[in-house]
């Protein structure tokens, strides 16, 4: 049960370790708190409750950066993401407990092929991660383009303070499988 | 404060539960987990265009009236009916080729009743992640200083996955995003019978995941013409967050 807590804590939208020594690196935040009645009996009011609107000029989303290109292993990952305009406040201490280095996770089989993940840690947080094995034939067109898609999710998740993410549906769950056994091994 | 997270595919996709609770056990949570795992798959059976003795199939083929369907079934299709007239027909289940399709609205419903069947059995702090349309309940734990906080969710860039363009604070509530840069162009105009082109990402945030998930999908539709929907007395406490087709900008009520 301890293991499957470990693991649960390092998710996707769940780098909960290495995302609470990131600071808050969004220019665009704004806080809302929703206390509608209708099926919420007690609404809760948020401590962090501050109801500033995020200004429209930096509501700008910025441009795609050449992900287009099917180049599942994309260059872009050193770059830090989402701090372009933060100030450089990015604290370098890495979660306790994680280690630098290469992790693959455990070989898992889908309905349509076996995935399985690598990840690179640097200074305790995700630069990269590719799969190493992903299912090909009559499949391969929907995990081309799911694979560079749930890599991207990876990274994503640790460019800010977040713990989910809305927006990007899952596409593989055994990616997801591989990842986690990375990200334990890595120590997350 | 005892603490469960849990991926499980469902829907051809991942459903994501984050929870926990002072006064439920983990063996609890646990078993609660497997309830809503259950229920999740009765909702695929329930409404799966895919699955061909569905109830939403055996609609779509006529084969059966809406008054003999399940309970959870007619609710679908009255809330659709409900997100119908609020957007102005933009969301329109019943426009789609092939007859009735509630999926633009009932992730966001699931995702509700999951928080609910967690919250029932003792869980304060959850998170529903049904493949980015989520419904948060209570805020999550910090275990670091054991304060509960609201649930920081980024709302993540179409143009860019890899990078989260705004962050919503949500003690209680939901948020639902759609756009056609994840899964596909799979947002239709029901006036037209084309593509969307109205938004290329549309976020709306809100107290209830079903009204979310469908006027984000409304919003694709309309575009900028749907802020006007949002001064709607039903549909006020609802944020919309929306990325423009062929510009590079956003906008927001």
């Amino acid at each position: 049960m301890k293991r499957a807590l470990l693991i649960a804590g390092g998710t996707v939208g769940g780098l909960s370790a290495v995302m609470a020594v990131t600071p808050p690196q969004l220019s665009g935040s704004s806080a809302i708190n929703i206390a509608s009645g209708q099926e919420i009996s007690a609404p809760t009011t948020s401590p962090t409750s501050t109801p500033t609107k995020a200004a429209p000029a930096s509501t700008k989303s910025s441009k795609p950066v050449a992900t287009k290109k099917a180049t599942p292993t994309s260059t872009k990952v050193s770059k830090p993401v989402a701090t372009k305009k933060a100030t450089p406040t990015k604290s370098a201490t890495p979660a306790s407990g994680v280690k630098d280095g290469t992790f693959t996770g455990p070989a898992v089989f889908v309905n349509y092929g076996t995935v399985q993940v690598k990840i690179t840690v640097s200074n305790g947080k995700i630069t990269d991660a590719v799969a190493v094995q992903a299912p090909s034939g009559r499949n391969d067109r929907y995990t081309q383009r799911a694979v560079p898609i749930l890599k991207q999710q990876t990274l994503a998740a640790q460019s800010a303070s977040i713990k989910g993410a809305s927006g990007a549906s899952y596409t593989s769950f055994g990616w997801f499988k591989s990842l986690q056994g990375a990200l334990a091994d890595a120590g997350f | 404060m005892n603490h469960l997270r849990r991926q499980f595919p469902v829907w051809g996709t991942i459903v994501d539960v984050d929870c926990a609770g002072p006064n439920i056990s983990i063996d609890e949570l646990n078993v609660t987990l497997e309830n809503v795992i259950k229920f999740c798959e009765a909702v695929d059976r329930d409404f799966s265009t895919y699955i061909e003795s569905s109830w939403v199939s055996r609609l779509r083929r006529a084969e059966v009236a809406i008054e003999d369907c399940p309970d959870d079934v007619i609710e679908v299709w009255d809330l659709c009916a409900q997100a119908k007239w609020l957007s102005d027909g933009a969301f329109d289940p019943w426009a789609v080729a092939g007859g009735f399709d509630p999926s633009g609205l009932v992730k966001g419903w699931a995702a509700d009743k999951c928080a609910d069947i967690l919250v029932k059995a003792g869980a304060t702090c959850v998170q529903v992640n049904a493949a980015g349309d989520l419904t948060l309940r209570g805020g999550w734990w910090d275990s670091t200083d054991g304060v509960v906080k609201p649930w920081p969710i980024g709302v993540v860039n179409p143009n860019n996955t890899m990078e989260i363009v705004k962050v919503y604070e949500i003690s209680d509530g939901a948020i639902a995003t759609s756009g056609t840069y994840e899964r596909g162009a799979h947002i239709h105009d029901p006036h037209t019978g084309m593509i969307a082109i109205g938004a290329k990402s549309a976020t709306v945030v809100g107290a209830l995941g079903w009204l979310c998930d469908a006027m984000a999908t409304a919003v694709m539709v309309a575009g900028t013409d749907s802020a006007d929907w949002f001064a709607q007395e039903e549909l006020i406490g609802y944020q919309v967050f929306s990325v423009n087709r062929y510009e590079d900008t956003a906008w927001e009520t």
